[in-house]
């Protein structure tokens, strides 16, 4: 079991921007992520340490650099709530796409 | 509340002009070739019900009404079956040749603990952008 729940590392914005930029841009050097923010490197580093607990992110050496990368696993359980109205939904526009085809009202 | 916490949004280009979107949509035979079969009418304030398999928990039975219309754009409609009331709101939007078609569904109900504390740490567009995104990632994962 990770040390922090998921919904304590989700509280705060920076920590949730962390996540942002890694989805977007893949695994971070730390340098990298700390010129992002308007923060000391020992916060950065305590928001990081923070989200690694939380089992939402994973940190690796590559040469001497601290490689971040996101880990969804844990996002799991939370997105599990909606998803299947999302699926539902994401079903019938297909459908939809699919009946317009066929459709030949043009 | 935030409707942001509680609510599914979904969207999906169609490469055909609004008004045959439009159509799909508002006809009532059309509408139960790709969602459901309903006595639907394009008509404010129209009350209609889709009906469909019954599951556990769930009749098969959706009531709706039909809240809001501007055609070729918009239509609000309340949701309402099982343990849900909520409401669909369908935006259509012209891009390039065809349509991007947005849905909405708000109003699931975070009585669930562990949604509600959801609900409060993430309102403000935090599920409907970022955690939207993740789960693509874990759909595609």
């Amino acid at each position: 079991m990770p040390d922090v729940d998921v919904f304590t590392a989700l509280a705060n914005p920076a920590r949730r921007e962390v996540l942002r930029l890694l989805r977007d841009g893949g695994p971070h050097p730390v340098a990298e992520l700390a010129r992002r923010f308007d923060m000391s490197r020992p916060s950065l580093s305590e928001h990081l340490r923070l989200l690694k607990d939380a089992g939402l992110v994973t940190e690796r050496r590559a040469g001497r650099q601290r490689l971040y990368s996101l880990r969804t696993e844990p996002l799991r359980e939370l997105a599990g709530w909606l998803a299947p109205y999302e699926r539902f939904w994401q079903d019938r526009l297909h459908d939809l796409a699919n009946f317009l085809e066929t459709d030949d009202d043009d | 509340m935030t409707t942001e916490a509680t609510s599914i949004e979904v969207d999906q280009y169609l490469p055909h002009r609004p008004a045959k979107v439009w159509r799909a949509l508002t006809d009532r035979d059309r509408l139960a070739a790709w969602l459901m079969p309903s006595d639907f009418a394009p008509i404010v304030g129209h009350r209609f019900t889709f009906r469909t398999e019954p599951r556990a928990g769930f009749d098969g039975v959706v009531h709706c009404q039909v809240l809001d219309l501007e055609p070729e754009r918009l239509m609000r409609w309340s949701w309402a079956g099982g343990t849900l009331d909520s409401v669909v709101t369908w935006t259509l939007r012209p891009e390039g040749r065809g349509t991007r078609l947005f849905l909405r569904h708000e109003g699931f109900d975070p009585e669930d603990p562990l949604q509600r504390r959801a609900q409060q740490i993430m309102g403000g567009g935090w599920r409907s952008h970022i955690m939207r995104a993740l789960e693509a990632d874990l759909a595609a994962s």
